[in-house]
């Protein structure tokens, strides 16, 4: 049963963070006039604090198949939509959460770069944009705030411009991720075309009838999937990717490889199985075939880094393919009616998002914090530096070893439920690839393990010797993340239960 | 009055499209790439417009939510070129140059 709710309602936290980012140029003047330092980092805080408090009653759509929300008047098939439903919530809280912790990192971080006020204004700009992107109920909605995500994702990444990496990553990022996002537009002027609205519920209606025409439909899908795709950095289409991880600041980093390319997966998710039903339109093979290319290609590459950040940064492409690959499992199973695979595999995807965000977000913060006593981001010259900063050391340990799959971290239970999804569909072709996963992800496993033994467990090189533990205020949300990583892990029940919610109401099982 | 069927419009939205490519893929100048990006964003609005119509089209009008979607993508336009040209005079300043292959350090 789906609810009918009040838009306001629905929309507070997003009207807090917009309320927030307009104001908060404005506490960036009266901190450059009374010389004070800090005040826009700790007011942006607090607005994704209050922001997140406003959205704390939202799980209560999980008892419900989700609420809707629209503009009285306006309402669909033809006008703006909101529709909260668990995969939203899941994906809501995880933006505000991880949001609110880069924010509380880059108090003490940023303290000493200028145009705070700008950084703080993007930063919660793009987190508004992200939540707008999982809580929209049609293409409109959905590309308007996927716009104000990616403006401001790439004014962000461009943020140290009197250096050259960010300006050069940042033009690369924009002309790519932007010509993706027209490719998207163009998949739903085509859906448009053909259905005459935009509407996600009444879209699914129409496309699930058999007389559709297939070839226009893959036609749509391709361009959506190639359009988002970009932005989640599917290999062909990875290649800003490692540009413009290692030229952002480091939170921003966190958000775009935590938060942005899993807003991006979300969109692909989003319009595939609820506009093409997987029993007509046959996806399953697209997405894993992609999974098995991007993660083999990012794997290699991972390997031949020596740039810290650069690292991490194919990792996440890795990654990405694991996500993919849930998904595909999930269209696949459907398709050749392995039920109990099919939502695992989607279940699966959801855990990894979730275990990729928090461990990747922790990663990219530590490895900052890092960057900023040793002054390098190769990673033999950080030779060492966990042991002369023990509390970013230890959580970037548990980082690494939550994304290489290690009991009982996050990590161990998404890949977990990702390789098993894979084998349990049990025909040829399925058990093929999830081998090829399986290797992957050992293959990954082995430049983790080789990051942690270089960082942490050997002996203090030059630079670490002279770098001393960072401050509190910078230890606090990583030690937040890792805990959240080994609760995840060691409890992943709640959670799960969340992901089947979703699952069961995305898909379309029979 | 007489108008051209949309028909004529999608092929005109295809033909921009094409060109945007060209310029993106083959001009080395990054005020013609920014060039390129906004044809083809033209191009799609153009297609939008056009496959909008063609729902309608005997009648002379279309659909306000085609039109609704348009104007805002148009607007987002604007924003991305804005932000592109900023970061080609940051580029300017740095290097006095726009050429695409005398900035690329990074590895495309």
């Amino acid at each position: 049963m789906v609810i009918e709710v009040d838009l306001v309602t629905v929309l507070r936290p997003l009207i807090a963070l917009i309320t927030f980012s307009v104001v908060a140029p404005l506490l960036g003047y009266i901190e450059g006039k009374l010389k004070l330092k800090r005040l826009t980092g700790a007011f942006a805080t607090l607005g994704l604090l209050i922001a997140l408090l406003l959205s704390i009653d939202m799980p209560k759509a999980l008892l419900t198949e989700g609420a809707v929300a629209s503009l009285s008047g306006f309402g669909p098939p033809l006008g703006v939509e909101i529709r909260v439903d668990a995969l939203s919530i899941f994906m809501v809280l995880l933006f505000l959460g991880l949001g609110l912790l880069v924010s509380l990192y880059s108090i003490k971080y940023m303290e000493h770069d200028t145009g705070l006020d700008r950084y703080y204004t993007m930063l919660l700009l793009l987190v508004a944009g992200m939540i707008g992107v999982a809580i929209a109920g049609d293409f409109f909605t959905l590309f308007v705030f996927w716009e104000l995500m990616s403006v401001s994702s790439y004014s962000l990444v461009a943020f140290r411009k009197y250096r050259w990496e960010p300006i050069e990553a940042g033009f690369k990022y924009l002309v790519m991720s932007s010509l993706g996002s027209l490719m998207a537009l163009l998949g739903m002027a085509l859906l448009y075309g053909y259905a005459g609205t935009l509407n996600f519920h009444a879209l699914s209606m129409i496309f699930s009838t058999s007389s559709v025409d297939p070839f226009y439909g893959y036609i749509t899908l391709t361009l959506i999937f190639v359009g988002f795709g970009v932005t989640a950095s599917i290999v062909p289409f990875h290649t800003w990717l490692p540009d413009a991880h290692p030229a952002a600041p480091s939170p921003i980093s966190a958000m775009l490889s935590g938060l942005v390319i899993k807003a991006a997966i979300y969109a692909i998710a989003r319009s595939a199985y609820t506009i093409f039903n997987p029993l007509i339109f046959n996806y399953g093979v697209l997405f894993t075939v992609f999974a098995v290319v991007t993660t083999t290609v990012a794997n290699i590459m991972a390997l031949l880094q020596r740039d810290v950040k650069r690292l991490l940064a194919f990792s996440s492409t890795v990654n990405i393919g694991f996500i993919l690959f849930g998904l595909g499992v999930a269209a696949y199973g459907l398709r050749i009616g392995a039920i109990a695979a099919s939502l695992m595999g989607f279940i699966g995807a959801l855990m990894h998002l979730l275990s990729h965000a928090i461990g990747k977000g922790l990663l990219f913060l530590a490895a900052g914090s890092f960057i900023t006593r040793a002054k390098t981001r190769n990673i033999y010259d950080l030779q060492g530096i966990g042991r002369a900063m023990p509390w970013t050391g230890a959580s970037f340990s548990i980082g690494l070893l939550s994304l290489s799959g290690a009991p009982p971290l996050a990590g161990f239970v998404s890949k977990l439920l990702l390789l098993m999804s894979g084998y349990s569909v049990g025909d040829a072709f399925m058990n093929v690839v999830t081998s090829l996963m399986l290797v992957n992800s050992v293959f990954a496993a082995a430049y983790y393990l080789r990051l942690l033994q270089v960082c942490v467990i050997r002996p203090k090189g030059i630079r670490a010797e002279t770098s001393k533990e960072v401050s509190a205020l910078i230890v606090v949300p990583l030690v937040l993340l890792m805990i959240a990583l080994v609760a995840i892990g060691c409890y992943p029940w709640p959670l799960i239960e969340v992901a089947q919610k979703a699952a069961s109401i995305l898909l379309p099982l029979p | 009055m007489e108008y051209l069927p949309p028909q004529s419009y999608l092929a005109l939205s295809l033909i921009l499209l094409a060109i945007g490519f060209y310029c993106l893929v083959s001009k080395r100048n990054m005020i013609k790439t920014v060039i390129g990006l906004e044809i083809v964003t033209i191009a799609v609005n153009t297609a939008f417009m056009s496959l909008g119509w063609m729902r309608t089209y005997p009648a002379n009008f279309i659909d306000p939510l085609a039109q609704t979607f348009v104007i805002i993508s148009i607007a987002i336009g604007g924003i991305v070129a804005a932000l592109a040209l900023s970061l080609v005079v940051d580029a300017h300043q740095h290097y006095k140059t726009l050429d695409l292959k005398k900035l690329r350090r990074l590895r495309w």
